[in-house]
């Protein structure tokens, strides 16, 4: 339980209340992440928060991508490079990514959602030849809120299909204005071969599942991201039950077939 | 007007299902058209006198909001039906269209289509009830939007 000591190296304002630090081992480090496994970090002082892994480099260093909501992430937002924070983990299941090996792999990400989806979309580009068609739908509630924009032109260029709309336009915005699941009713599907992860808001992972369901695509092929109030990260406390499952190991990412009669629960 | 084969009208996803007999009243009431990047398809206020169903191209709803520009609403794109003001005659557009790619489409002339409705209740009754689909799910659209599923949840709370 006690956390490893990581250094702020890089920090990174994706949006206004959004940053992404690039952590590094003070000493030593914790094992790698898989995509879609959460850590706990930890402002000294402040407290502890489960944050959901955006990336890692091969130096050991762990992206993280932090929305400032409460004392705690306000604190790990406001994290200079050279500052140290605590690191626990990694915990809970990742996307398995390679599942979708040999067909088509569609990833939808609302708003934040695309934080822990991004190390799912760069290992399948690391091995693109492994996949038919990688799509990324993307919805954000504005332009200025979109997470990582600057790297979307580089995921084109890697062989991905990167469609984005937004809830509210700016001034000047040219793209597509509405929610993610209309972008996936005019996205080429191939139902059978296609895997698809799925990460925002529940609301919007229960209509983008419909939505999916619609286009044909079995339940079994489609995972999602479930977040609750995950404390302990080894599934001891208890805080973040859901039903049957405590989130922290037996999520966060969890089949559709599996999460769908819990997300039907209302107070679940 | 040059008019579109009741076969082609059927292959557009608006009219999916129907067959081209019961389309053929459309047929010259039907014009293929293009419209380039950034043309602009009809200003808000203006009278209608048609609709489009878009084929291939992505066409921007918007609308001006004083000292802005023309604030985008909706993007519609393949298969989408562009104009729904025309089944509340005479009501103006309540919004504006511009292409924001080269689009194709089928222009169908509102006062020809109403009339054909006129004589043909079951032709009448299928553009009606595709038109309340295509309504329906933006009307779904803008609640979830409403919803601002995006902002930061709860001030109180850390998990992410």
């Amino acid at each position: 339980m006690a956390p490893a000591w990581y250094r702020v190296a890089t920090r990174h304002r994706e949006t206004h209340d959004t940053v992404t630090l690039g952590l590094g081992p003070v000493g030593q480090a914790i094992a790698t992440p898989e995509p879609g496994q959460f850590t706990m970090l930890y402002a000294f002082g402040i407290g502890e928060v489960p944050v959901s892994v955006s990336g890692t480099t091969g130096d050991a260093v762990l992206v993280q991508t932090i929305r400032a909501v409460g004392a705690v992430t306000r604190a790990l937002c406001a994290a200079e490079p050279g500052q140290v924070i605590g690191v626990r983990g990694p915990y809970g299941t990742g996307w398995d990514v390679t599942r979708a090996a040999g067909g088509d792999l569609l990833l939808v990400a609302g708003g934040i959602g695309l934080a822990p989806l991004r190390p799912a979309l760069l290992a399948a580009l690391s091995t693109r030849s492994a996949y038919s068609r990688i799509s990324m739908l993307i919805g954000a509630r504005s332009p200025e809120e979109l997470v990582f924009a600057a790297e979307v032109d580089g995921w084109r260029r890697s062989g991905a299909e990167v469609d984005i709309t937004v809830d509210r336009a700016a001034d000047g915005w040219h793209g597509h204005v509405g929610v993610v699941t209309q972008l996936l009713d005019r996205a080429d599907v191939s139902p059978g071969q296609t895997t698809a992860l799925v990460c925002g808001p529940e609301v919007m992972m229960r209509l983008t599942a419909r939505a999916l369901l619609a286009r044909e695509i079995p339940a079994g092929q489609i995972r999602i991201s479930l977040e609750r109030n995950m404390r302990c990260g080894i599934a001891e406390c208890g805080h973040c039950q859901l039903g049957p499952r405590l989130l922290c190991r037996d999520g966060p990412v969890v089949s559709y077939p599996d999460a769908a009669p819990l997300m039907a629960v209302r107070e679940l | 007007m040059t008019g579109v084969a009741p076969e082609e009208l059927a292959g557009h996803a608006f009219l999916s299902g129907m067959p081209p007999a019961l389309l053929a009243p459309l047929a010259p009431a039907s014009t293929p058209v293009t419209m380039q990047k950034g043309e602009r398809i009809f200003e808000e206020g203006a009278a209608v006198s048609g609709f489009w169903l878009i084929r291939h191209g992505a066409v921007a709803l918007d609308i001006h909001v004083p000292g802005r520009r023309q604030i985008i609403v909706e993007t519609l794109g393949d298969g989408d039906i562009l104009g729904l003001s025309w089944l509340s005659p005479p009501l103006p557009w309540q919004f504006g269209a511009v292409a924001l790619a080269e689009t194709t489409a089928y222009e169908l002339d509102v006062a020809t289509v109403l009339a054909v409705c006129e004589r043909d209740p079951l032709l009448g009754y299928q553009l009606v009830r595709r038109a309340m689909a295509a309504a329906s799910r933006r009307l779904q659209a803008t609640r979830v939007r409403l919803l601002d599923l995006y902002a930061a949840a709860d001030q109180s709370g850390d998990a992410q």
